[in-house]
């Protein structure tokens, strides 16, 4: 499935650039996301706790950054084995354009899912899917806004 | 591990059983009785069908240690003796080919005739299909299970 | 009451399965129990990097972690099809390599890799979750569109563009020039879709090895028993033939997922003498919606032309079938043995051509699944039937009485000679319970109410009784199709009855029966029924294509003729009389025009005791035959349907559904028609609800029963199921079979019903209420373009 989305974020761009690298940043915003570990400077290790319908499973995995244009924008692609329950994985292109003050955040994910997961909650991926790129990027909004992220 | 007791069929029995034992399991494993069916994983086929405390419930979503105390019957003790007349309407209207559904069907059908009667309602053949959305057949088309069930409920 | 031939006795049988007593394989559990759990891929198509089990190897309760590679290792040879078919141009089907664990590859989500060995299910379960499998992911061809297509990813090195044979049947000249000949040519392109068979058991294996005697032994959920041993000795070594025993216990339902010796059987056995224990497998639902073979998936193009008259002259059709990833043990034959021959149906044609190809996919093996090629065939004539008088403007139900077939035999241009039948009579039984001429009242009445009502019908034939076994072989198949029989009378006259037959539902412990208790007028309650286990019953070939009665009770009828001739001949015998006019009735065996007779049971033991048979005979009173069959048996029916669609939702409820069969001889009324509803329930289930749905990287979507649609008791009506009986001559008791007609002949019947209730051709199955609502809408559309 195939997601896009906008943000205005109220901070310049650098500052949300550095923040889009910055592991801890990422593991507050990703859902369910308990461990994320920089093994390189584009190559993070991560530990994710996903519920799809009736299936809940615990992923482990690596994200790695790729088609880095500082401060611009960046390929941002994770991959997860929740063993029994299957696997996940996706990707986010992501894209900071400078106005004024502002900066506006644009991305564009596609995800996939497979073995039990996509057997017994594909009519459910959609929904989640939007669901958790929602609270990501809800979550990275609210780090500039000094805002609760929603729930 | 957990203690249990609850009453089977008649029968206190007792056991220490991981938490995530599932009554279907608790049934089949610990206490091998074999009649009561496991069809698929969603709990939707009704195989597992027992009661507890007089009510139709799916054993494969129950918990065992939840039951401490509780009444069973399972398909094995619903009749004491002869047969009860939900197993001789099955046989009568051929009710059943393979017999994996048949228990849970059954013990379906003797709750909704119970309830209805309890009601004062009226059991129609599209009541009794409406009834059966929780129980699968691949066998029968369920014609003759809906024969059976009206034919059982005229007579209990 | 008749407890004989043509009496609707109640099931012997069902007081175990109403009580909870029915013996299933899962319910089998030997002392020194262990339990498997299968590691499965993810993945559609991926090579095999590595296998780590290293974390599940060190479990609390583990056994052993067993792979491919070491079974390939210890000889366990690779699954086959046992049914070679040749392509058109001479050379041999393309079969490719599948192992019961994969070793390089794994080429559809399920396929297994490593099997865990533990002290219980859940322990098995949690560590097959801790073996860590080094996938590479590879491009995939998840459907049959994709993979035919240049340059789709190549699932087996032998199989070059995927392809598995390009096969033909009829002749293309005579088609071609049928076609040209005609006034009014039909053209349509169907897809029959995608099922997953569901019996309600799941399958499991119980696998046991005995070091001591070298010996196996294994309870499995199979229709045919002594093939599986078969082909697990003589083919995947897993044991040599006389030291493995298979004993298919009570097995619920089957439908044709139950034929085939899976990779799971295979590996229990084998695992039971690695770890030296008892080893089980039950698979769950979900495992079996992603390993029991699936049926159908074939995408047809076809044209059918009709001259002056409305008389069909040729009939060509191009196929193209999914095998899916690998050739499961009868996959070849489906598509074709199994359906061109049957592509005359009903109908006089003198000309007909078939072309089928077929082609790998990364999805689950596709094999028979109840009808297994016969339904394709039905709903691709009855479709163009249908649509051909609708474009003709001639009333459907004429249009095939002028094409019926009145004489017979008869033979097809498609290999068929059929035997028996009548056509016309079964016709005009179906219009008239339905009441077709009240039809357009109804109609009139339920538009009243703002709803869509249609009627639609479906006249078919099937082949069933599989098989004269030079036909088959001579067609390709490995084995001979036979079945073999055994009746032992006890010295106190009760009657063991050994079938190679199985019954998963189908009652024979009565049926069987019956043919006994007719021929000699003994209590039914006499007669017992052993099936189901290689060391108690003799060679045979298990149930499926409808042949249990049509061949395995003609086994029994022709060991019933030599007891028979036994008999005469002892109490002719001991009653100084002539053999010729002995009469054996009503459990009594007399000498005709006198008062002289034995009772049945004295017969038997004077067998036994011998103090006063005849000179030289042997003592006992067991006899055997095997029968195998002239012809196949080709039963027909006429279905009606008629449906009531809610042209705001496109709902569609079926509001009456009829049928007229003719079976040949019925030996139970009561049993015939619960298959009929069965098979019946299950062609509405491929009509209305079900598919099996993979997404373009060949993820299965609706692998459970939340997103599997199988068929509710309200999604089906009461049905009107009656019988017209013309015997088949090709067998000693007339019948025909009737296992698989209401699967082979409901799915046309229902979407001619409702195509006719919404005014277009065009409508898939399954008639989901958003497909029909789209046709609605796209027919509407194309009115207004008009």
């Amino acid at each position: 499935m195939d997601l896009t989305g906008e943000y205005r974020i109220a901070a310049p761009r650098e500052v949300v650039w550095a923040a889009l690298n910055d592991a801890e940043v990422l593991k507050a915003c990703i859902p369910g996301c308990t461990e994320l570990v920089k093994t390189s400077d584009t190559t993070m290790e991560a530990k994710v706790a996903l519920k799809i319908g009736p299936v809940k499973a615990k992923f482990s995995g690596a994200v790695e950054l790729q088609d880095i244009e500082a401060p611009q924008s960046y390929t941002i692609q994770g991959e997860g084995n929740g063993g029994v329950a299957g696997f996940a994985k996706g990707s986010a292109d992501v894209l900071l354009t400078e106005d004024g003050e502002e900066t506006i955040l644009a991305f564009s994910s596609h995800a996939k899912v497979g073995g039990k997961l996509a057997q017994i909650g594909s009519r459910l991926i959609n929904s989640t899917a939007k669901k958790l790129a929602n609270k990501f990027f809800d979550s990275f909004h609210a780090q500039f806004n000094d805002e609760v992220p929603p729930d | 591990m957990t203690s249990i007791n609850m009453n089977v069929n008649g029968k206190a029995v007792s056991g220490d059983v991981p938490d995530e034992t599932l009554l279907s399991e608790f049934l089949r494993e610990h206490l091998r009785l074999t009649g009561t069916h496991i069809g698929c994983d969603t709990s939707q086929c009704g195989a597992c069908v027992v009661h507890i405390d007089g009510k139709a419930v799916k054993s494969c979503s129950t918990l065992a240690v939840s039951l401490e105390g509780a009444e069973v019957t399972t398909i094995e003790g619903l009749a004491n003796g002869d047969l009860h007349p939900m197993q001789v309407a099955f046989n009568d209207n051929h009710g059943l080919q393979c017999g994996f559904c048949t228990p849970g069907m059954i013990m379906s059908g003797v709750d909704m005739v119970k309830r209805y009667k309890a009601e004062g309602k009226d059991l129609t053949s599209d009541a009794i299909r409406a009834e059966l959305e929780g129980n699968i057949c691949r066998c029968t088309g369920y014609h003759n299970i809906v024969k059976s069930i009206e034919d059982a409920a005229a007579k209990m | 009451m008749s407890s004989g031939i043509g009496a609707s006795v109640k099931r012997k049988e069902d007081k175990r399965f109403t009580t909870g007593k029915g013996k299933y394989t899962d319910d089998v559990r030997n002392d020194n129990q262990a339990y498997a759990a299968f590691v499965r891929s993810p993945h559609a198509h991926a090579r095999v990097k590595g296998i780590d089990t290293s974390a599940a190897m060190a479990m609390d309760g583990v056994i052993d972690v067993l792979n491919g590679q070491q079974l390939t290792g210890d000889g366990i040879g690779n699954i086959i099809c046992g049914w070679a078919i040749t392509s058109k141009d001479g050379s041999p089907m393309n079969m490719g390599a599948w192992s019961a664990l994969a070793t390089e590859k794994v080429r559809y989500v399920g396929d297994a890799v490593a099997v865990v060995i533990a002290e219980t299910q859940a322990l098995a379960r949690i560590a097959a979750e801790a073996v860590d499998v080094d996938y590479e992911e590879l491009p995939v061809a998840a459907s049959v569109l994709t993979s035919m297509k240049d340059g789709a990813p190549q699932i087996h090195e032998n199989a070059p563009g995927n392809q598995i044979y390009d096969w033909e049947l009829g002749d293309e000249a005579a088609a071609d020039a049928g076609l040209a000949s005609a006034t009014h040519i039909t053209s349509l392109d169907l897809t029959n879709n995608r099922l997953s068979p569901n019996p309600m058991e799941p399958r499991s294996a119980v696998a046991k090895y005995d070091d001591a005697e070298d010996h196996y032994t294994l309870y499995t959920t199979s229709q045919n028993p002594h093939v599986a041993r078969l082909v697990l000795s003589a083919f995947y070594n897993v044991a040599p033939e006389h030291k493995l025993r298979v004993i298919a216990p009570d097995v619920g339902g089957g439908f044709g997922a139950k034929i085939y010796i899976y990779p799971e059987e295979i590996t229990c056995l084998w695992a039971s003498m690695k770890t030296n224990r008892s080893v089980k497998w039950t698979s769950d639902r979900s495992e079996a919606f992603i390993t029991d073979a699936h049926g159908r998936d074939h995408v047809t193009s076809a044209k059918m032309g009709f001259d002056d008259a409305g008389k069909i002259v040729g009939f060509k059709v191009d196929t193209i079938a999914n095998i899916g990833a690998y050739m499961s043990l009868f996959s070849s034959s489906v598509p074709t043995y199994l359906y061109a021959p049957l592509l005359s149906g009903q109908y006089n044609i003198q000309n007909i051509h078939c072309n089928v190809r077929t082609y790998y996919t990364n999805t689950v093996p596709v094999d028979a699944y109840r009808g297994a090629g016969r339904p394709e065939a039905t709903y691709l004539v009855e479709r163009m039937m249908e649509t051909a008088a609708r474009e003709m403007g001639m009333d459907p139900a004429e249009l095939r009485r002028r094409n019926f077939i009145q004489e017979f035999p008869h033979q097809t241009p498609v290999l068929m000679q059929y035997d028996a039948g009548d056509f016309p009579k079964i016709l005009e039984m179906a219009q008239e319970t339905a009441d077709v001429a009240g039809f357009p009242a109804r109609r009139a009445e339920a538009e009243a109410r703002g709803k869509l009502r249609g009627i639609g019908y479906s006249t078919f034939i099937e082949a069933c009784g599989l098989a004269p076994s030079k036909a088959a072989g001579s067609l390709g198949a490995g084995v001979g199709l036979w079945e073999s029989a055994e009746v032992r009378v006890n010295p106190v006259g009760s009657i063991e009855i050994l079938t190679g037959s199985h019954s998963h539902g189908q009652g024979h412990e009565t049926t069987f029966a019956q043919v006994v208790a007719d021929r000699f007028g003994v209590p039914i309650e006499n007669v017992q029924i052993v099936h189901g286990d290689t060391d108690k019953v003799q060679f045979g070939m298990g149930t499926y294509g409808s042949r249990s009665g049509p061949v395995g009770m003609s086994a029994v009828a022709k060991a019933l003729d030599k007891v028979e001739a036994k008999v005469r001949k002892i109490a002719a015998h001991a009653l100084e009389a002539s053999e010729d006019d002995i009469v054996i009735e009503g459990g009594e065996v007399k000498v005709a025009g006198t008062d002289k007779s034995m009772a049945w049971h004295e017969v038997g033991l004077a067998a036994y005791i011998a103090h006063n048979l005849p000179e030289g005979m042997e003592p006992g009173l067991k006899e055997s035959a095997f029968f195998d069959p002239v012809n196949f048996s080709f039963p027909s029916g006429a279905f009606i349907c008629e449906v009531e669609v809610d042209p705001d939702t496109g709902t569609t409820e079926i509001v009456q559904f009829t049928s007229a069969d003719d079976f040949g001889t019925i030996i139970n009324p009561m049993i015939v028609e619960g298959q009929v509803h069965g098979g019946v329930t299950q062609g509405i289930g491929q009509a209305l609800l079900e598919q099996v749905v993979y997404d373009e990287d060949g993820q299965l979507l609706n692998g459970s029963y939340m997103d599997y649609t199988m068929p509710r008791a309200a999604d089906v009506p009461s049905f009107h199921v009656q019988h017209h009986e013309t015997p088949s001559p090709n067998n000693p008791l007339g019948v025909k079979g009737c296992g698989e007609a209401g699967a082979i002949g409901s799915p046309p019947a229902v979407i001619n019903a409702i195509t006719d209730a919404i005014g277009t051709n065009d409508l898939a199955m399954p008639a989901t209420p958003q497909a029909v609502w789209r046709a609605i809408q796209a027919g509407a559309k194309s009115v207004a373009a008009e």
